[in-house]
């Protein structure tokens, strides 16, 4: 499961930096693509703005098919303030921006799943998939079902 | 199981994807889709003669096909069983509003409504038409080369039907793709252009002809060919002419293997009819109106072994997937 977790991740990690190579982050002294999943960060009060955050939540999985499979819902939060250059008043337009920039990096709605645990990446077997997100209200969460097949050693 | 392999689980889609291309009516000849060749298509992209018309939804296959047992014995128990009919049914909807899944939708022949030529009498379906212009030697699929006065009548965002003038011929008319069948010879010049596929809408205009955004169904134009402006699309409820296409459907796995649904024959076998289906699940007054499409499978002989059949399955596994 955690690498259909890792997959889906840097999935969405490539396809941002494709899309908008200037939403960043400053991060343990790195500059990264901004989207970071919360889990593998230290804890913070107060979610950082202008970035995406991957949120794992709840798990399923169906045990009666050939292969199992797992279903983990994933929250994507993200909220802005707007630009210092325009005092926030910009604040609606630049939420907008980032709901495009969600709705592109989610499609194609499938990736490769690899083994981030060799490197370099191990590509496996099957692939991926999730369905399109679901989203909450001001500031934004978006959930989406991220669906894996267990292959073997997993 | 090897490590190179995985159980291959049933599809998970999202969605079905439509393509249809044309029947030559007058030659009963479908057109063939054949999986060893097309079997990783580029789905927004099919090769010609097949059409994209995106994705459909509540698609459903019903076998309408009959055996019966045939009994021999005391008591009377099977022996063998018997195909005593063949069919098939197919319904969806499609999700836009287009020339094509317009035609489809209707129970009969589906046509342009040619802009009108001053003082025209009304008609249910037009008036009398405003004049054509003619194509020019030069044109492709995608540029009408038009007389300079010619192309100054068309501005971008204008629709054009481009095909020849009728000249009196019967049976099934419109080329490559048939929109009608006719009786007897009727009176007016523009019939072919009313009924004709060879569509487009105009993204330029300039003094050597006219840019379309997006390529004539027909391919490029003849020289001579006329064309002329279209407000819209009408189509009855009623007549004698059914709709025929080849239909192949596609639904693509979450692991990237594929589906498809061949239908070589499919006639439309119901009228124009359209569900409303509210944009939000609860308290929205807003509905997208949804084009209602069934069609009934027809026979063609296999020429593999002579038998007769009205729809191909194909899978595809997914890369590594047992089988």
């Amino acid at each position: 499961m955690q690498n259909a977790k890792d997959s889906f991740y840097i999935a969405l990690r490539t396809r941002l930096v494709a899309i908008n190579p200037n939403r960043t982050i400053l991060l343990r002294g790195t500059v990264r693509p901004g989207i970071l999943v919360e889990d593998a960060e230290a804890p913070v009060s107060q979610l950082p703005n202008d970035v995406f955050v991957v949120r794992w939540l709840g798990l399923g999985v169906d045990e009666d098919l050939a292969s199992a499979m797992a279903a983990e819902e994933c929250e994507i939060v993200y909220q802005t303030c707007g630009t210092q250059s325009f005092g926030g008043l910009d604040r609606g337009r630049a939420l907008s921006e980032m709901d495009e920039e969600l709705m592109a990096i989610v499609q194609p709605f499938f990736t490769p799943k690899l083994n981030f645990s060799a490197q370099p990446p191990a590509a496996m077997l099957t692939q991926v998939f999730w369905d399109v997100p679901a989203f909450g209200p001001i500031s934004r969460s978006a959930k989406v079902l991220v669906y894996s097949y267990q292959e073997q050693g997993e | 199981m090897s490590a190179s392999s995985f159980p291959s689980p049933a599809p998970v889609v999202r969605r079905i994807r439509a393509y249809f291309a044309p029947v030559n009516r007058a030659a009963q000849a479908p057109v063939v889709f054949d999986p060893s060749q097309l079997w990783n298509l580029n789905l927004d992209s099919p090769p010609a003669p097949w059409m994209n018309l995106g994705w459909v939804q509540s698609f459903a296959r019903k076998p309408i096909g009959k055996s019966a047992s045939l009994l021999t014995g005391i008591p009377a128990a099977t022996f063998e069983q018997v195909r005593e009919s063949l069919g098939a049914q197919l319904s969806f909807q499609f999700l836009s509003w287009t020339k094509l899944t317009m035609a489809l939708a209707t129970g009969s022949q589906h046509m342009n409504v040619l802009a009108p030529a001053s003082g025209a009498f009304a008609a249910a379906d037009g008036g009398q038409a405003a004049p054509p212009a003619t194509v020019q030697s030069g044109s492709t699929s995608t540029f009408v080369a038009l007389a300079s006065a010619d192309a100054a009548k068309f501005a971008p965002g204008a629709i054009i039907a481009i095909d020849a003038d009728y000249a009196g011929s019967m049976g099934y008319v419109g080329s490559p793709i048939s929109g009608a069948y006719l009786r007897a010879p009727v009176a007016d010049v523009d019939y072919i252009r009313r009924i004709t596929f060879n569509v487009a809408l105009v993204s330029q205009s300039s003094s050597t002809g006219l840019t379309l955004a997006e390529p004539l169904p027909g391919g490029a134009p003849a020289p001579g060919l006329k064309l002329q402006k279209v407000i819209g699309l009408v189509d009855r409820e009623g007549g004698s002419f059914y709709q025929e296409w080849s239909g192949l459907f596609i639904l693509q796995g979450s692991q990237g293997e594929r589906i498809f649904f061949y239908y070589p024959r499919l006639q439309t076998v119901a009228g124009a009819e359209e569900i409303d289906a509210p944009l939000a699940r609860n308290k929205s007054t807003l509905n997208r109106i949804l084009l209602s499409a069934q069609f009934q499978a027809l026979p063609v002989t296999d020429p593999l072994d002579g038998e007769r059949v009205v729809c191909y399955r194909s899978f595809v596994p997914a890369p590594g997937a047992l089988v």
